[in-house]
């Protein structure tokens, strides 16, 4: 069999791991687009701060495709798939067969059409490239502007601050990490980044941006109203800016008219799109959310691996299920340990229920978001330590009617969930070492 | 693959695996100089409440640790590669000199097995003593509450003792 993977990152090699337990012999090929391999995009903001050396960033040892006996086409995009033929096309017309196909192309920076990319000193946080050229304009003491405050926003914004630069993020919403936590949440986070000297600008968005010989010199920035409407124009002087407003799925390869695209590429529980013999899985899949019920692209590393794992073992002619996906982050700065996943700020009357626990005052938050005696989301900071606990009855769907009173509460551990739901759960427990719920 | 089990029938909750899980864990691998240690070594075994409101076991306790899952979520989680499953032992792998402190082990571990050192910024875990003939936790355990065993063993000896009022329940 000729299996065909094109992405080299967490998706793609989650699935070669999974594809090899079952499968040593078939024939396998990895195509990326980046000449760079093995790289963990996550790690990038630790490169960006100096947290670790570039020899660190590399996730899986360097014989990795050697040793499992994988091809790997690096620097060449994958331009189309033709289902009817079972082939890829390269961007150098070079042809791969295939029997089974991974899409895990994975997502790219969204750019706002007014940000000049091209401009010099304006750049994107994905790839080892953009890492490696923006460490060539980190000054200190050199002025910064971060557009976005979403994770990777934020990751950029205390690297750059780490290296001396002066920082100032810019966002639309009235606090930073507005999809991953509330309000409550954000008073703590919004003080402790005033006290690491990130400045931020909310209910903001950059408009425009002045260049002097192809080289960003300011940006115009223009405040809204929580309507919307234009309060002011105001310009900074700028040296660096990042644009982090979010990624969008690598979908362009497929025709929308043969694969069934959403705000992703459609898939099944194993993980399989609308065209046979063709998988897709990461930041470029769309699966069910098992919080919210939708369906939904969650482009994150955990959920690109276990998708990956799904993916392989299935393209193995193994039947495996994928239960579905949670976004999760887990996000740390001085003075905040933060972990949010599911559901964090759910709509009115859709019969969510909600349970606050603030007695932390200026350091520690905790809330859990519940619906039908089940929990739907959780947002913790500070006291991070049983999170999982959490999104495991979370993932599996168990009801928490009988402790949810006590989900919040400090000495909520384990045992408690072994205590309530007793026999079933001493037995995976006993087993999770054996069986493949664990 | 033996693994380290606690009947919870037994446990008295007396933290003696996690005082000789602590010093087996310690650069001097003695309690008196454990003691005086910086920082602190830490126990990655931690005696928990099983609690049900006093419904059908009472108040009771399990000294919980790493599981070393079959599949575990964890090494899916670990941006950094930090955390391998070794198919051979079945231990799930930790390596310190990988870990970034992202905490995205604790955000996916099913028993919040992971026990921070947040100074140092690593994760660390169960290693199940892996140098050792019995974990020290196991060892050290006065009511032989904690077994270090197969799997099989463990679910026989569930079956013949009271925790077996688990099973009626659920």
């Amino acid at each position: 069999m000729n299996i065909v993977i094109i992405g080299n990152s967490a998706a793609g090699i989650g699935a070669l791991e999974a594809f090899r337990k079952w499968d040593r012999e078939s024939s396998v090929t990895i195509v990326s687009d980046e000449t760079a391999s093995l790289y963990s995009r996550c790690l990038l903001s630790y490169y960006l701060a100096d947290d670790i050396a570039r020899s660190r960033l590399t996730f899986r040892a360097r014989d990795f495709h050697k040793r499992l006996n994988a091809k790997v086409i690096l620097g060449h995009r994958v331009e189309s798939v033709d289902p009817s033929k079972q082939l890829v096309i390269c961007d150098n017309g070079s042809r791969l067969g295939y029997d089974r196909l991974l899409i895990a192309t994975g997502g790219s920076a969204k750019l706002p059409p007014n940000i000049p990319i091209d401009v010099g000193g304006i750049y994107v946080l994905r790839t080892l490239a953009d890492a490696e050229v923006i460490r060539k304009h980190i000054r200190p003491g050199g002025k910064a502007v971060v557009l976005g405050g979403g994770l990777v926003g934020m990751k950029a914004a205390f690297a750059l601050r780490k290296r001396g630069m002066e920082v100032t993020v810019v966002v639309r919403s009235p606090f930073v990490l507005s999809q991953m936590i509330d309000a409550g949440a954000a008073r703590i986070v919004m003080a402790k980044l005033k006290e690491y000297g990130i400045l931020v600008l909310t209910g903001a968005d950059v408009v425009g941006v002045e260049s002097t010989k192809g080289y960003i010199s300011a940006v115009k920035i223009e405040r809204v109203d929580s309507k919307e409407s234009r309060i002011d124009d105001q310009s900074q002087p700028c040296d660096l800016m990042i644009v982090a407003k979010g990624v969008k799925p690598n979908m362009d390869l497929v025709s929308r008219a043969t694969v069934q695209c959403n705000r992703g590429i459609v898939t099944n529980s194993k993980m399989r799109t609308s065209v046979e013999n063709i998988y897709a899985a990461g930041d470029v899949a769309e699966t069910y959310d098992i919080a919210t019920g939708q369906r939904s692209v969650n482009a994150l590393w955990t959920c690109a691996m276990q998708q990956g794992r799904i993916a392989g073992t299935n393209m193995a002619g193994k039947d495996k299920e994928y239960d579905g996906s949670v976004g999760m982050n887990s996000i740390n700065f001085p003075g905040v340990d933060l972990i949010s996943f599911g559901v964090v700020r759910p709509k009115q009357d859709e019969g969510y229920e909600v349970c606050v626990d603030e007695r932390g005052g200026d350091r520690i938050y905790k809330k859990v978001v519940l619906k039908d005696g089940k929990i739907k989301g959780l947002v913790l900071v500070n006291k991070i330590d049983n999170a999982g606990v959490l999104l495991s009855l979370l993932g599996r769907k168990v009801d928490v009617t009988e402790f949810k009173t006590e989900l919040l509460r400090d000495d909520f551990t384990y045992g408690r969930v072994l205590g309530s739901c007793a026999a079933a759960e001493y037995l995976r427990y006993v087993k999770a070492s054996q069986s493949t719920e664990g | 693959m033996r693994e380290v089990f606690c009947r919870i029938d037994r446990c008295l909750a007396c933290r003696s695996c996690e005082i000789a899980c602590a010093i087996v864990h310690s650069q001097s691998g003695e309690l008196v100089k454990a003691l005086r240690e910086e920082p602190l070594p830490n126990h990655r075994v931690t005696v928990l409440k099983v609690d049900d409101n006093g419904r059908k076991v009472r108040m009771r306790s399990v000294a919980l640790q790493c599981r070393q899952c079959l599949e575990p979520a964890c090494v899916d989680a670990c941006f950094a590669g930090g955390v391998v499953k070794d198919e051979i032992t079945g231990l799930v792998r930790f390596d310190r000199d990988r870990c970034v402190g992202c905490w995205s082990c604790t955000m996916v571990c099913t028993f919040g097995a992971i026990v921070r050192v947040r100074d140092a910024k690593v994760a660390v875990k169960c290693d199940r003593c892996e140098d050792r003939e019995q974990p020290a936790c196991v060892a050290a355990c006065p009511t032989a509450a904690l077994v270090f065993c197969e799997p099989e063993e463990f679910e026989a000896l569930l079956a013949s003792t009271d925790i077996a009022i688990l099973r009626e329940s659920n």
